[in-house]
């Protein structure tokens, strides 16, 4: 759950209102982002069949050539002239009246720009998923085909339709960075751009989602609207805000108090991740709340909790991970709080709080759902090894945590707003996206979001060779064949990276390379102070980089001259992924842009993936088979396994965010009463 | 495992701050089920009800408009602990209660979302209308002004002394029936003297409508009568049509009698209908008995008794169905919601049990409720399968296209429907996220029981015939000579040769001539005599005529004798008509009646189009087969075939095996007798058992049950559904 905090103070500044955009904002928000149910629902799947079969891909290549034909036809255009065009361009979008053809034009004018003012040609196959982009499909782009690039042709038109155009990317860095690299291309076509920071006031941030192209984290955006909304109370909708207007109830709203101008077009950057992976989880604003006698609650809970026994007082479920109370634990409880007033009498509320402080002792592991910086409880991804700092826990699983590492005991905070990406995105008028990968996810894009995916073809042919999942018995011997595959690649002056799944696992990966006497770099959510140099190193001859999955994503790793002819970046993925998408993700670091590169992957029975989504009938008999000295398992169907967790794991992800939806849609039909929320 | 009852929500913070109130029109009524309290909500203006729980009763008490829900919450979890409602089910009513325009809150009204929900709703309508289309209900007029002004004329009937007057009513009608039983039996059932043609169907349609209008009434009354009694409620506002079975009839919105208190006056206001029905029906019964048959008077009273007995016991009174009997019963057992209850603590059995899933949330709160609810589920169940199939044959019966669009629309309801959406929730629920493949398993395990049960484990495949007994001997007793019938023996007793004669007649006149024969005779003897002493040349001539007369005195003796008349052999003497015959001439020659052989019997059995050819496919002769004597079930022996007639016959053995008297076999019309099979059949000749023989009596209708092997269950029901469809419909 991501919390950011209301800002305390409200700046208020009037800049020049702006009732369209406001009339816009409200007049959006009435628009319902249902999901279809009943018929309508089973006619959107079999629709979703179809879609894939649509050769999109080649299409877009064909317009990409017929651009870059056109493209040539201003090469020896004079900058004046030039301009004129732009010109013309910019006022053909703004009055919607551009044909087809006149955005062909267009991306072959914002080519040339590019090239005259970046020094960077777009390539065919960036031209291509320019054009999906502004077809409004997800499209995927190999990673290191240059993303940033891509964005800036169908974000230019958007920018000459003048209704502003959202670039989201995962983090205020890569904000901040790519629009200060594009800008000049922006400022060459008449379009001011600008990057929303976390640390901004309100002005600015106003005057950031004024200029024609902004750039901004999902996490900003979301909460900058859910602000918006807490500004706009109960003028929630065009229609009531009007009404309230009449009878005179109306506090004054106008444009000044917002910050937004309305959500017409969004480009998502790292789509997957942003509008599948994190989709589910609800931004949240929350503001006060210091109750010191629940604070306190969470102490008295723990305390309870360790004066239980397990398996006599309690049962757990590590595979869904919940701790269920015996009877006899339930007596014990209620014995134990024999004396203690309030909340304490309730037996549900008591066994909540205690069920909480178990789960927090038992199930949840320090570096690995979480880290320790600075006195604070800091949430690590495990889906991507990330750090995420403004997560909390909810339902006083963060203080019962809290209470367990022994720092200072956060009260849970009152909600004032809450909507989760999936919903937030769905109410772009417009929404493209891409990624590097994302053809996993087609049917997910299709039901929630009703965008096809394309997957465009690399610049350079990809020369990046895969080994066969090499699958031991035990983590053990898994970790020593990772220590010697590191060694070997290591001796033959090639980087490698490899990726963990959690960061205990790449301290215990370090700690055993540093046995074996490898020097290595680690990148991970406690070390990552140093990101940029480790990443920016990892490419140097014989350099072993130890990584959680995601650390360092958005930057390429570089090569050295010497590396590309030993073969180039190797990539050792340590487990697969739940899903198949963040396997990818690590493998696309290596072999960019033609480079050659390898992957090699190594997995075990003990890994997650199989303990909890394989079929256990397999798992056993491949436990009787005998393996090699290595602890290495060479049948085939020890890798089918492995494919079979990870199709069932996505599967049920796909449906749990699913559900996560249906609920939203259900809650919204029963708070009606309680007025819209978005 | 206590239900999953989380206190906190994450979308409290939307509700947390309003500060709704009941609307101020509303009323509240108290009522107890199953000794909890319950508050009935009811807004007058549109005749809308909102059952409350005791904790949520309290929450919603204390919404007054001026503290928020949060506060209101905090007090409730104060007062009320563990009972107290969770921020989830505060979301939950407040989202209901809104829902029914029963709270108002300093909200601007979602208008969006209000024309969502009247869209659904609407839609949902529509949908149960297609969907049920028994039940499917248009809304015309206001009553309640009519049932105002006529209450205190008609309201006594609810009374006592109504009652009083009801039970001599109903006894007389229903004495009249049982003493015209006869009548109703003579023309095979109630439902063969329902007339079937476009008159007969009108007639009955109109007295049907009538019935049921005056049945509607009955709940519009009584409903009125005990509001006004009790003051409270007992408006009736909807008059309208509902269709039965794609037939409109009225109905009445007696919904108001929710409001009632007392379970005992909702029960009466729910068993009026029938109520007055019943005492129509006795009227009618009476006006049937005592007009003639053929007048339009006899047949429309008919149709009323009819209408008025057998469709409301079989349907309103019957709680399996959702008619005025299921919600008698639901509201004196105390569990409302009877049907969606126990199939839902049906469904939370299976998920438990069967599919395991340890978080299934039981409603029920006491052993007594739970037998209840699983009885009735799973009768309900049954029963409205059965009721269903019989419906729609019926009606296919009598007209094809209909009945066959009803038995696809039947099926796709009741069949297709309910397994897409539960394969959907195989595949898909949450609930059986952790689960699913047991669920998977067990419900594939079941089904491949099942099938296995019926299509592959073979069970005994057997058919059935009537049959009659009749003696292997029987002697037809004729008049052997003309004669008044003076005494005789019973109809079907026993006789003996030696035993009191079967006919004791009398011939005056035969007498006479005998004696004026004996006379004669007696005349020419002395004249022989005389003449041998006397003229020997007459004697010659004498001797010839004393011949002559004793000759004729000896047949005129014969017959006189012959008018007694023994058994021939032992057995049974059957002369149905012989009590009439007291008295009366007959002429020599004439059949009385007949006497057959007691001590060894045989069976015909007539087997129809279905049996017959498997009989003689399958079976030979020699092969033994079971019997039970109808109306004795308990009993049974065993026989063999002796002669299986292949050749198609149509002449029964006795009319007793066709239809008209209660037999198996349809019988044409034309045949006055009863004996002219519809379609031929196959005769089969069992001989009985020598223990057997001992217990039957000749003239007995038999069951006789053919063993034809073991064949699998579903076999055996594909080959009779065929059939079914085949003969009935000629596919």
């Amino acid at each position: 759950m991501t919390s950011a905090s209301l800002p305390t103070s409200q700046t208020v500044s009037q800049p020049q209102p702006i009732p369209s955009g406001l009339w816009r904002t409200l007049s959006r928000s009435g628009v319902s982002v249902k999901q279809p149910t009943g018929v309508d629902a089973f006619w959107h799947g079999l629709v979703g069949y179809f879609v894939p079969l649509w050769p999109r891909r080649s299409i877009h290549m064909r317009r990409a050539r017929r651009i870059a034909e056109l493209s040539k036809k201003y090469v020896n255009l004079s900058d004046a002239r030039m301009n004129e065009e732009v010109a013309s361009l910019r006022e053909l979008f703004c009055r919607e009246r551009e044909k087809k053809s006149d955005v062909d034009r267009a991306f072959a004018v914002v080519r040339e720009l590019a090239k005259r003012e970046l020094g960077m040609e777009p390539y065919v196959v960036q031209l291509a998923a320019a054009s999906a982009i502004e077809a409004g499909c997800i499209t995927e782009l190999a990673t290191g085909e240059g993303k940033t690039l891509v964005a800036t042709l169908p974000a230019a038109i958007a920018g000459w339709r003048g209704r502003g155009c959202h670039v989201v990317t995962v983090n205020d860095y890569l904000a901040q960075r790519d629009a200060q690299w594009m800008a000049p291309l922006y400022k060459r076509c008449g379009l001011s751009v600008a990057a929303v920071q976390g640390e901004m006031k309100n002005n600015e941030r106003r005057s950031a989602y004024l200029a024609d192209v902004t750039y901004c984290t999902n996490k900003e955006v979301t909460a900058d609207f859910l602000r918006d909304r807490l500004v706009m109370g109960a003028s929630k909708t065009l229609a009531s805000e009007l009404v309230r207007q009449v009878t005179g109830l109306s506090r004054g709203l106008t444009g000044g108090q917002l910050v937004m101008r309305g959500l017409e077009c969004a480009i998502v950057d790292e789509a997957d991740s942003i509008l599948i992976d994190e989709a589910v989880t609800p931004l949240i604003i929350s503001g006060g709340g210091t109750n010191k006698e629940q604070s306190d609650a969470f102490g008295v809970a723990a305390e309870l909790a360790r004066q239980l026994e397990r398996g006599k007082h309690y049962k757990v479920d590590f595979k869904y991970r919940e701790i269920e109370l015996t009877n006899a634990g339930r007596e014990t409880v209620h014995g134990l709080c024999e004396g203690k007033a309030g909340l304490w009498q309730g037996a549900r509320r008591r066994e909540e709080l205690v069920r909480q402080a178990l789960s927090a002792l038992i199930l949840f592991e320090r570096d690995r759902q979480y880290v320790v910086q600075e006195g604070k409880i800091v949430i690590v991804d495990e889906y991507t090894g990330r750090v995420m700092p403004d997560r909390t826990w909810r339902d006083g699983l963060h203080q019962a945590v809290e209470v367990k590492e022994g720092v200072e005991v956060n009260a849970p905070k009152d909600t004032l707003a809450r909507v989760s990406f999936q919903r937030f995105f769905r109410m772009y008028r417009k929404l493209a996206g891409m990624t590097g990968t994302a053809a996993e996810a087609w049917r997910e894009f299709w039901q929630v979001y009703d965008l096809p995916v394309v997957t465009i073809p690399t610049h350079r042919p990809c020369v990046r060779s895969y080994n066969k999942d090499r699958v031991f018995v035990d983590a053990q011997t898994k970790w020593h064949a990772v220590a010697q595959e590191v060694r070997k690649v290591h001796e033959a002056q090639r980087p490698v990276l490899v990726g963990t799944r959690s960061v205990a696992q790449s301290e215990q990966l370090s700690r055993l390379l540093t046995e074996q006497g490898l020097s290595h770099q680690v990148l991970n959510a406690v070390h990552h102070e140093k990101e940029a140099q480790v990443v920016a190193e990892a490419g140097q001859p014989g350099r072993v980089t130890v990584a959680t999955n995601m650390a360092g994503r958005g930057t390429d790793i570089k090569l050295a001259k010497s590396v590309n002819e030993a073969g180039g970046l190797h990539v050792i993925a340590c487990e697969r992924h739940d899903s198949g998408r963040v396997d990818r993700q690590l493998f696309g670091r290596c072999a960019r842009q033609g480079d050659p590169g390898s992957v090699s992957v190594y997995v075990s029975l003990d890994d997650e993936l199989v303990v909890r989504y394989a079929w256990q009938w397999l798992k056993w008999m491949l436990g009787r088979i005998k393996a090699d000295d290595a602890g290495e398992l060479r049948s085939p169907s020890a890798r089918r396994l492995f494919h079979a967790a990870q199709r069932r794991a996505s599967r049920i992800s796909l449906r749990q965010r699913k559900s996560v939806l249906k609920h939203d849609d259900w809650l919204e039909e029963y708070l009606g009463f309680a007025g819209r929320e978005d | 495992m206590p239900p999953e009852r989380p206190t906190f929500s994450e979308s409290w913070y939307r509700v947390e701050s309003l500060r709704p109130r009941l609307r101020s029109t509303l009323q509240t009524y108290r009522q107890h089920f199953r000794g909890q309290v319950y508050h009935v909500v009811q807004d007058p203006t549109n005749n809308s009800f909102f059952r409350v729980g005791p904790s949520a009763y309290h929450f919603i008490g204390m919404l007054d408009g001026q503290r928020s829900v949060g506060q209101v919450w905090d007090r409730c979890n104060e007062r009320l602990g563990d009972q107290a409602p969770t921020q989830n089910e505060v979301i939950q009513l407040l989202g209901q209660l809104y829902a029914s325009n029963l709270i108002q809150a300093e909200l601007a009204p979602d208008a969006e979302g209000m024309f969502n929900r009247y869209r659904k709703r609407v839609n949902r309508e529509i949908g149960s209308y297609l969907m049920n289309i028994l039940f499917a209900r248009i809304p015309l007029l206001d009553p309640d002004r009519f049932l105002d002004r006529w209450v205190k004329w008609v309201g006594w009937f609810f009374s006592p002394i109504g009652f009083a007057l009801w039970v001599c009513v109903v006894g007389l009608g229903l004495y009249q029936v049982v003493t015209h039983a006869d009548r109703i039996a003579m023309a095979g059932g109630l439902l063969d003297m329902v007339n079937w043609d476009a008159e007969g169907l009108g007639l009955l349609y109109l007295s049907f409508i009538g019935i049921k209008a005056i049945h509607e009434l009955g709940h519009g009354f009584s409903c009125k009568t005990f509001g006004n009694r009790t003051h409270s409620g007992g408006e009736v506002h909807t008059i309208g049509i509902m269709f039965l079975v794609g037939m409109p009839v009225p109905y009445v919105d007696a919904s108001s009698a929710w409001a009632f208190r007392s379970k005992w006056h909702r029960a009466v206001v729910g068993m009026a209908g029938m109520y007055v029905e019943l005492f129509f029906a006795a009227i009618a019964a009476y006006v049937w008995a005592i007009t003639g048959q053929g007048s339009v008077v006899n047949a429309v009273a008919f149709n009323v008794m009819f209408i008025a007995s057998v469709s409301t016991l079989l349907f309103n009174a019957n709680p399996l169905l959702r008619f005025d009997g299921y919600y008698i019963l639901s509201d004196l057992l105390e569990i409302p919601n009877l049907a969606q209850r126990s199939s839902e603590y049906f469904y939370y059995l299976v998920k438990r049990y069967a599919f395991g899933v340890k978080r299934a949330i039981d409603r029920t709160q006491t052993p007594t409720e739970r037998v209840w609810l699983l009885i009735y589920a799973m009768l309900s169940t049954v029963y409205r399968f059965f009721i269903s199939i019989r419906i729609i044959l019926f009606i296919a019966d009598k007209f094809f296209f209909i009945g066959a669009l009803m038995a696809i629309a039947g099926i796709v309801g009741w069949v297709v429907v309910p397994m897409g959406k539960f394969v959907n929730y195989l595949a898909t629920s949450h609930e059986i996220d952790r689960v699913r493949t047991r669920a998977i398993g067990a419900i594939v395990a079941s089904l491949t029981a099942g099938v296995l049960g019926l299509a592959v484990i073979p069970a005994p495949d057997r058919g059935r015939a009537e049959g009659v007994v009749e003696p292997v001997r029987f002697a037809m007793i004729a008049m052997g000579a003309n004669g008044f019938i003076e005494g005789y023996l019973p109809d079907t007793s026993y006789v003996t040769p030696d035993g009191q004669p079967l006919i004791v007649a009398s011939n005056p006149e035969l007498v006479a001539q005998r004696d004026q024969a004996r006379s004669e005779r007696d005349k020419t003897y002395y004249e022989l005599q005389q003449a041998m002493q006397d003229e020997p040349s007459l004697q010659q001539s004498l001797r010839q005529k004393l011949e002559a007369l004793d000759t004729k005195l000896g047949h005129l003796n014969e017959q006189l004798a012959s008018l007694t008349i023994h058994a021939p052999f032992k057995g049974l003497w059957v002369s149905p008509q012989i009590e009439s015959s007291k008295g009366v001439y007959l002429d020599r020659g004439q059949t009385v009646g007949m006497v057959a052989s007691d001590g060894d019997l045989f069976i015909r059995a007539v087997a129809d189009q279905r049996l017959g050819p498997r009989i003689a496919h399958e079976l030979h002769e020699g092969a033994q087969v079971e019997l039970r004597v109808r109306g004795v079930p308990t009993e049974h022996f065993k026989g063999r075939i002796e002669k299986i007639l292949r050749a198609g016959q149509t002449e029964l053995p006795s009319a007793a095996l066709g239809y008209r008297v209660g037999g198996n076999i349809a019988v044409s019309k034309d045949d006055r007798d009863g004996k002219t099979a519809v379609e031929p059949f196959t005769e089969v000749h069992i001989r009985p058992d020598p223990e057997a023989i001992k217990a039957l009596r000749s003239g007995q209708r038999v069951v006789v049950r053919f063993d034809l092997g073991q064949r699998p269950l579903g076999v055996q029901w594909y080959r009779s559904i065929l059939q079914t469809l085949q003969s009935r419909f000629r596919i």
